[in-house]
């Protein structure tokens, strides 16, 4: 789908705490160095809606159903208002997450996966889906190191288990199932989440570089 | 498959009016309500897009004409969820007569005439619990009009303004309305919903409604 635009679609996929920000950012100003222009949005940034869903979260309101479809929203909204348009006049632009996240997510909470794909079946194809590979580990040692556990992305509104950790254990696990299924269904690259930021970067810059070089945005 | 062309096992009865603003369903319901209620039945009502959760974003959202026809659906469907859960859901399982202003139907009408492809928005909606009864005020587009624009002008979204078919506030709603219509009008076969002409009396449609509900009622054995 993305040939009728004349920019890019990058997409960097991966569970909480993987580092998909860090690595957004460093190639970010990598391809900004090359005076491209570049565009970054993140997952549940919509104006419109994301607040609405950080405080429906702050206040358990959300009930599996009422959760994709808000998520969808937010992701139609900037689909429409930010990303399209930008492709559109030639913009590169990098996504931190696409509906590839909320397919895990929705999924793990007991959503019927076709139900999912149809409220996502209009978003265009990325051009590159870069996915962060972490064993769950190290991913659950880094979550609580840095932002400590949530409700939500510990899966404590699906019921797994009263106790918080291995609420999230469960939880964080069954996303891992779900990116791992993905990983070959939607053509991931994937990379070891366990290298250090510096190789990562290299690898992504790489791979992004070679598709610049064939002047598709010239 | 959707659980929106599946008989319900509910112990409740499910009782949804739909058609354009101006076709009177509002009224047929609060008359339907007060005479279930005087009769003592178990009656819980609830309307199109007022759930605490995402009424109040999609009016504000609808205020400042940001929606793009699919977050527009998306939104309402969020509001449908949310009351689904909350309200429906539960009074049916409690056994009460459940009154909906408007069902997924809305949703499948306005939506669709707003270019929302019908199965994408159909299938959002599989969720949605079939009514026991649905009933559909027909009214042609200049009739509802005359109604409801006697002292205001159409609203931006209601004259489908965001679709750009007319500057003129009036021209936009006859077409975009004669849109909406056109879709009810097929939903009348594709899910049963039952067609009352919205010109009769509100006396002839009250008293129609009644004996229809009574039918469903009975072989519900209420």
């Amino acid at each position: 789908m993305t040939d009728k635009h004349k920019g890019l679609l990058i997409v960097i996929e991966g569970t909480d705490g993987s580092g998909k920000s860090t690595q957004l950012e460093l190639l970010k100003k990598y391809i900004q160095a090359q005076s491209y222009g570049v565009m970054v949005s993140e997952w549940k940034t919509s104006r419109l809606i994301a607040n609405v869903i950080d405080d429906a979260k702050d206040r358990n309101l959300l009930n599996a159903t009422t959760y994709s479809l808000l998520y969808a929203a937010d992701f139609a909204d900037r689909l429409e208002n930010q990303i399209i348009p930008a492709l559109k006049s030639g913009f590169i632009v990098l996504l931190d997450r696409y509906y590839y996240t909320a397919l895990a997510r929705d999924v793990v909470r007991g959503q019927d996966i076709e139900w999912v794909k149809n409220l996502y079946d209009y978003a265009p194809e990325p051009d590159l889906v870069f996915y962060l590979d972490m064993p769950v580990d190290v991913l659950l040692k880094r979550i609580i190191g840095t932002t400590g556990l949530d409700f939500y992305e510990s899966g404590r509104d699906v019921g797994f288990s009263t106790d918080f950790y291995k609420s999230f254990e469960i939880y964080q696990k069954k996303c891992l199932e779900q990116y791992n299924w993905m990983k070959s269904e939607y053509n991931f690259k994937s990379i070891d989440g366990t290298l250090p930021i510096k190789t990562i970067h290299n690898i992504m810059s790489d791979k992004v570089q070679e598709i610049l070089d064939t002047g598709i945005l010239y | 498959m959707s659980k929106l062309t599946e008989k319900h096992n509910y112990k409740g009865t499910l009782v949804c009016v739909e058609g354009i603003d101006g076709s009177g369903k509002s009224t047929q319901l609060a008359l339907l309500r007060d005479w279930l209620k005087s009769t003592g039945q178990d009656v819980i009502f609830t309307e199109w897009n007022s759930s605490e959760l995402i009424s109040q974003t999609t009016k504000l959202a609808k205020k400042k004409n940001m929606l793009s026809p699919r977050t527009f659906s998306l939104l309402h469907a969020v509001d449908f969820a949310d009351r689904l859960k909350q309200v429906i859901d539960p009074a049916l399982k409690a056994g009460f007569i459940v009154l909906a202003d408007r069902y997924a139907y809305t949703a499948f009408a306005r939506d669709v005439a707003r270019g929302v492809d019908p199965q994408w928005v159909r299938n959002v909606y599989n969720f949605a619990i079939k009514p026991d009864l649905a009933i559909y005020f027909d009214i042609e587009a200049k009739d509802a009009m005359e109604r409801i624009c006697s002292n205001r002008a159409p609203k931006f979204y209601e004259a489908g303004m965001d679709l750009k078919l007319s500057n003129d506030p009036y021209e936009s709603y006859m077409i975009f309305q004669g849109r909406v219509i056109k879709e009810y009008q097929k939903m009348v076969d594709e899910f049963g919903l039952v067609k009352l002409d919205a010109m009769d009396s509100i006396h002839s449609k009250q008293v129609a409604i009644r004996e229809m509900l009574k039918e469903v009622l009975q072989n519900k054995g209420v």
